[in-house]
């Protein structure tokens, strides 16, 4: 449900294949800690768009590009989620999960920037290791 | 390339008639036809011309099934696929439902996130073109 009051929304584009809001992430752009409790994810200049009428099929777009910094820090509460019948396992530790962001719209000279990655908080968060499809045992 | 000028007049008159009757038969056929057909020839596999190999192409592919909005999108949550690509080993991070406060440019404080305002990576191996390829991506 989008929200009455939004104004803008932002993501990368849905490639050919498919694939939604998904883009590919330079070597130094993440950050995994020696003990494998924190992963930094942190990315700059990444184009994507601006999309305020999502998920209408004409919702129409314009350029803009995106900064942004993420933590993940695991807490010790284990997780497993598995579908032998859509093959895919999850395993991991809840987590928490702090984002910082800022986004431009050069062609409606718009820029937003969120508070410090202190000051946000999200509902649900894991980290841990994924295996589906060809890559799938039960 | 020489042409003969009065060959080629004949030839344009030809060809003009031919093209309004193509046109007319054209406008008969129903413009979703017209787009379906169009949007498949954008989708059709590329016939290679020198002998090469046709393994497919080697980014990644989405989760097949979808989401209510009929998208390959899965919403994060407990117990479902948190992988954004198909065919997938690796360490993967996901969150979602971010809430927050922002400034534009203008100085206006601004809520930003929603319910399904979710981010991840997804860092390891991904099997595309028949190969697997080591990567890293985010949903962002």
């Amino acid at each position: 449900m989008v929200p009455a009051n939004q104004v803008h929304d932002f993501h990368s584009p849905i490639s050919p294949e498919g694939l939604y809001w998904v883009t590919p992430v330079p070597s130094d752009g993440i950050i995994f800690s020696e003990n494998g409790k924190t992963v930094t994810l942190q990315m700059k200049d990444i184009p994507i768009i601006d999309q305020p009428r999502w998920p209408a099929m004409d919702a129409e777009t314009t350029p803009a590009y995106l900064d942004f910094k993420l933590v993940f820090n695991s807490t010790e509460e284990p997780v497993k989620y598995e579908d032998p019948a859509r093959q895919y396992r999850f395993e991991g530790f809840r987590a928490i999960a702090q984002l910082q962001a800022s986004v431009r719209v050069p062609s409606i000279d718009f820029t937003f920037k969120t508070d410090p990655l202190e000051k946000s908080s999200c509902d649900f968060a894991v980290m841990g290791t994924e295996v589906n499809g060809k890559y799938y045992q039960s | 390339m020489q042409i003969d000028r009065a060959a080629s007049c004949d030839f344009d008159r030809r060809r003009w008639l031919k093209l309004v009757s193509a046109f007319s038969a054209a406008s008969f056929i129903p413009r979703t036809l017209l787009h379906a057909q169009t949007q498949q020839q954008m989708c059709a596999a590329e016939i290679p011309q020198h002998r090469e190999p046709s393994n497919g192409g080697p980014c990644p592919y989405p989760i097949p099934w979808l989401d209510k909005n009929g998208n390959h999108n899965q919403p994060a949550a407990p117990n479902v696929e948190l992988s954004s690509i198909y065919h997938f080993k690796g360490k993967l991070g996901r969150c979602s439902g971010f809430q927050g406060m922002g400034t534009d440019n203008k100085g206006n404080r601004l809520a930003w996130g929603t319910a399904t305002t979710d981010y991840s990576y997804m860092a390891g191996e991904y099997w595309a073109a028949r190969q697997a390829h080591q990567a890293v991506f985010a949903h962002t």
